[in-house]
């Protein structure tokens, strides 16, 4: 048997919170440092998955199947394609970044850590699980340490938001695995590559597509499920904030595209064009309200409900720009998101406000900040040369393919998107300074420039140069569109020939 | 005497001679002794040993093994036999026996505190821990019926234990009126089903199981029996805590000593349980297709009953009372499928048992073995005065929750696949829904202990300011979580052990 590597990648975060778990008490100064340095352990690992995974390759890769339970048909049966790899390399880099967001955590710091190393198990196994009760164990296990992050360390209504964000995920997934073991009892096996060949007959396909997409579709979150998240992403702490909208939201996004569009081809284009109602909706109605929040925080969590919409309406339109350009804006949300969070954290930090009207003026007491947050402002509403333009375009172009007017639409939810960040961003950080608290406020230090900075280079990275990633994602990508061509009688709309599309996208 | 087997009672046996010693005893050296604890801790541990030893002697004695659920072994080839040993009553003893001596184990200062009655109390426990065997182990219904009263007798007693507690005594009138009443509709059932097959036997060549299988359809006199099938239900799903037969069980878990409701919620619902299987699956299996509806109705009800109660609930014990209405809701889904969800039904009986125990010690430690109440107030910011109280707590109620990774899970998971495979989905999704809402209440617990402060300062009640584990109740608390999280990332041993029970 080859070496479990994603067996030890999803494990370590856990042996790690069990180092962190056993600091002395009476030694509390060396609970940061010693989560910071474990932290880049499952870094490093997906670095060498990374590394080795093999470009264009068919299928899964890193494949490991062990029968945990043969009676139930339980496997841990897990492996990496394109889509998961790139999302395995964000939450990898989200963590330590959080973690070292998270010094000043006064209450029970190593509590905290511990739960954050937990949290990580649980989304690195979510993105290698390819049996689908795994999946749903670690789906479901990542609420837990979540729930502690936004109930113990949130702010102000943080007990009613971590409540209400457990139990408007849970409740979806309570019909996931409903539909689960249903599938189970279908084709007779929970094996995520068994379940590709079973057949189920288009009724049943309607209901599991239902059963999976509600879980989903709260996740994301899709209008009209989304009143949880701007409460849960307002109170949690900024590494909270940082993950849910790096990481736990893409968990919905991508049990799309594994699970809805592969399982249940057949409904999927069925439901296509209600999701891509529901995206539009999504993303026109999370800008506008993004744009009278008076709170930075919420503004962003708005701003996620509308970037998210994007993503479902690229994964929707079913072309192979519109699923690529979904699978690489997860990723670019969570580099630019996660930045611009981290960013109203470290301002939170100094001046314990997020409201816009307390501020003013302050890119002149601190430069480096605003430079910044106006770079993470251009990233986030899709600034040619930067991450977010490659995305969002693809995800336009694909949807035009299928659905003209919705990607009509759409498009103007990136100018809403300039409207409310450039306003937010003026409103904060230009003009005189109107309260003399900001006066005194400090820079970024070191650390602070440190955390943001790979955010930074990576931002620039995939925005100049985003071959490498959309060669990964895109066999993935084909072979899940092949699935449902062979499935259905639904033929996948294209113009040109994909090389043209790579180059019109910013490619080389 | 060789034709007497001493192996299928040799549990009870030990638990009732323990029993018995520890009152002479007693009574002759003064009731003030520690040595009486340790005598009947000593006798249920007996007893544990006892049966593992049947399931032993049970694999030496067979060879093949059929998917059935039948009655082999010593007494197989009597024509009315009184008590049946097979692995299923082995398996069930051991978690009966465990049951008590964790419970007893676990509330030492209870027997510490009663000091002058503390004999009178092991006894009693001892008695009941033998009833709560019998059930499972008679073939004969009379000799059920009988092992019920010996265990609800006993119980009644425990819960008026605390006689200066007045919420004792309500709590012991409202058990054995309630109880009694739930013994009679059940002896009633008993009759109607003796009237329609002649025999009170469930296994051997004149038994009722004989009789289904080789009467015509014709022939049985379909109303008397399903009367006295359904009445028999009826008696068993208020020892379950099924609804709508439930209500005595938050008054008496409330009123009882902490101490003592670990045996009284815990132990009681593995034999009825037990019996219940005994019963529906060993003599009535053939009339699944009569009874199975009933359960489902009985399943959804539970679910949702409990499920609601317990979210109004401000006492950790009326709580876990209501929680366990939903929880038996939960386990009667599986039967549904018949005999084969048997090791999913028990696997799900001895996690949730397990967990169940653990949280009852918890409120022992918490709020006194002594006291009635256990309220939610005792437990605000539990974390920072006793971590690891409040960390073993949040395990049970994550593995109560059916939190992945956690026992619970895989425990529903068991049963709903069961119930599933035989198209009641309806039932599975109420249950569901009904397991998700449910995450509310038991999560309500982690946010008292860990987002709440300790709201002693302002109103000191009944618990102590730090509580703390002592070396019984902590090697229980300690114990039991580690199995619930076990049994949650490595389940298989225990399933493929129960698989032997078919």
């Amino acid at each position: 048997m080859s070496f479990p590597t994603l067996a030890v990648m999803v494990l370590l975060p856990t042996l790690a919170a069990l180092v962190v778990a056993l600091v002395p008490k009476r030694r509390p100064e060396l609970v940061y440092p010693l989560s910071l340095t474990l932290s880049f352990l499952p870094l490093a690992m997906v670095g060498y998955v990374l590394w080795e995974f093999e470009v264009g390759a068919p299928g899964y890769q890193f494949t490991q199947q062990v029968l945990w339970f043969e009676p139930l048909g339980i496997s841990w049966n897990v492996g990496v394609d394109g889509i998961s790899l790139l999302l395995l390399v964000l939450t990898a880099i989200l963590f330590p970044l959080s973690i070292a967001a998270s010094k000043s955590v006064a209450k029970n710091q190593k509590m905290y850590m511990v739960a954050m190393l937990l949290l990580e198990t649980g989304m690195l196994g979510v993105f290698v699980a390819l049996d689908l009760l795994l999946f749903f164990a670690f789906f479901e296990i990542t609420l837990v340490p979540m729930y502690l992050l936004i109930g113990i360390w949130g702010s102000g209504n943080r007990v009613y938001a971590a409540l209400k964000f457990v139990l408007y995920t849970a409740l979806g997934s309570a019909l996931m695995l409903t539909g689960i073991i249903w599938l189970g009892a279908i084709t007779g096996t929970f094996d995520f590559t068994q379940i590709l060949d079973a057949t189920i007959t288009p009724t049943q396909q309607a209901w599991l597509f239902l059963g999976f997409g509600i879980a989903f579709a709260v996740k994301v979150p899709i209008f009209p499920f989304h009143t949880w998240l701007p409460d849960a992403h307002t109170e949690a702490p900024t590494a909270g904030s940082v993950l849910l909208a790096g990481v736990l939201l893409k968990l919905g996004t991508y049990g799309f595209i594994r699970f809805n569009l592969t399982l249940f081809p057949d409904a999927a284009v069925r439901f296509a064009p209600w999701l891509a109602s529901l995206a539009v909706i999504g993303i026109i109605y999370g800008a506008a309200v993004a744009i009278v929040q008076p709170d930075v925080k919420r503004l962003v969590a708005y701003s996620s409900v509308s970037h998210l919409g994007f993503i479902i309406l690229g994964i929707f339109a079913m072309t192979s720009q519109g699923i690529t350009g979904g699978v690489i804006q997860m990723v670019n949300h969570g580099l630019s998101t996660g930045a611009l969070f981290l960013l109203v954290g470290m301002i939170y930090e100094r001046r314990h406000t997020r409201l816009i009207a307390d501020y003013g003026g302050i890119a002149k007491v601190m430069p480096v900040f605003a430079g910044l947050f106006l770079f993470s402002v251009f990233a986030s509403a899709g600034l040619p040369g930067l991450n977010g333009f490659i995305g969002e375009f693809k995800i336009l172009l694909g949807s035009y393919l299928r659905f003209p007017v919705a990607a009509v639409v759409a498009a103007g939810g990136v100018i809403l998107a300039a409207v409310y960040l450039l306003w937010a961003y003026e409103r904060v950080f230009t003009g005189p300074i109107v309260h003399k608290e900001n006066s005194k406020l400090i820079d970024l230090d070191r650390r602070e420039i440190l955390i943001i900075a790979p955010l930074v280079a990576l931002i620039v990275f995939l925005g100049v140069y985003p071959k490498p990633a959309l060669d990964r994602i895109e066999p993935a990508v084909e072979e899940v569109l092949e699935r449902i061509e062979q499935a259905t009688d639904y033929t996948v709309p294209e113009f040109g020939t994909p090389e043209d599309l790579a180059n019109v996208g910013g490619g080389q | 005497m060789e034709n007497i087997a001493f192996l299928p009672i040799a549990p009870e046996i030990a638990a009732l001679a323990g029993a018995v010693i520890v009152l002479m005893s007693a009574a002759a050296l003064g009731q003030e002794r520690r040595e009486w604890g340790v005598a009947g801790a000593v006798a249920l541990l007996v007893a544990v040993a006892l049966s593992v030893l049947q399931w032993l002697r049970l694999d030496s004695l067979e060879s093949a093994r059929e998917l059935a659920f039948s009655a082999r072994g010593v007494t197989s080839a009597v024509q009315n036999p009184m008590v049946v040993m097979d692995r299923f009553s082995a398996v069930v003893g051991v978690a009966v026996y465990l049951v008590a001596f964790l419970a007893l184990v676990g509330n030492w200062r209870l027997v510490e505190t009663l000091s002058e009655r503390g004999a009178e109390y092991l006894a009693l426990v001892l008695l009941s821990a033998a009833g709560l065997h019998m059930m499972v182990i008679s073939s004969n219904l009379v000799l059920l019926f009988m092992g019920l009263e010996t265990a609800s007798i006993a119980l009644y007693v425990i819960a008026g234990f605390t006689r200066t507690e007045r919420n004792s005594d309500e709590s012991a009138l409202k058990y054995f009126l309630l109880g009694s009443f739930a013994s009679a509709i059940f002896i009633y059932g008993v009759a109607l089903v003796y009237a329609g097959t002649g025999s009170i036997s469930i296994y051997g060549s004149a038994g009722i199981r004989q009789f289904f299988s080789t009467q015509p359809v014709a022939v049985l006199d379909v109303g008397i029996l399903l009367t006295g099938i359904a009445l028999i239900i009826v008696g068993l799903a208020f020892k379950v805590t099924a609804a709508p037969f439930h209500q005595w069980a938050p008054d008496v878990y409330q009123g009882a000593a902490s101490g003592s409701v670990s045996l009284m919620a815990a132990g009681v619902k593995v034999a009825a349980v037990g019996a219940l299987i005994r019963l529906l699956m060993g003599a009535f299996g053939t009339r699944i297709d009569d009874w199975a509806p009933l359960l489902a109705i009985l399943a959804a009800a539970s679910v949702v009953i409990g499920t609601i109660g317990a979210i109004g609930q401000r006492d950790l014990k009326r709580m876990l009372a209501y929680s366990g209405v939903a929880h038996a809701g939960f386990m009667l889904t599986a039967f549904v499928a018949g005999g084969v969800a048997i090791p999913s039904i028990l696997f799900y009986l001895f996690t949730y048992v397990i967990a169940l125990v653990g949280a009852f010690t918890i409120t022992g430690i918490v709020s006194g073995v002594g006291s009635g109440s256990s309220a939610f107030d005792d437990y605000k910011g539990l974390n920072e005065r006793s971590p690891w109280v409040a960390g073993t707590l949040a395990v049970f109620m994550l593995g109560l929750g059916g939190i992945p990774f956690f026992s619970g899970f895989v425990g529903k998971f068991a049963v709903f696949t069961q119930a599933i495979s035989v198209g009641y989905l309806w039932l599975v999704i109420v249950a569901l829904v009904a397991s998700i809402a449910g995450l509310f209440f038991y999560l309500r617990v982690v946010v008292l202990m860990y987002f709440e402060d300790s709201a002693l300062a302002e109103a000191p009640g009944t618990a102590t300011a730090a509580p703390r584990m002592t070396g019984g109740s902590g090697s229980v608390v300690l114990g039991t979580a580690a199995l619930t999280i076990l049994l949650g990332v490595v389940p298989w041993p225990l399933l493929n052990l129960l698989r032997f029970v078919l």
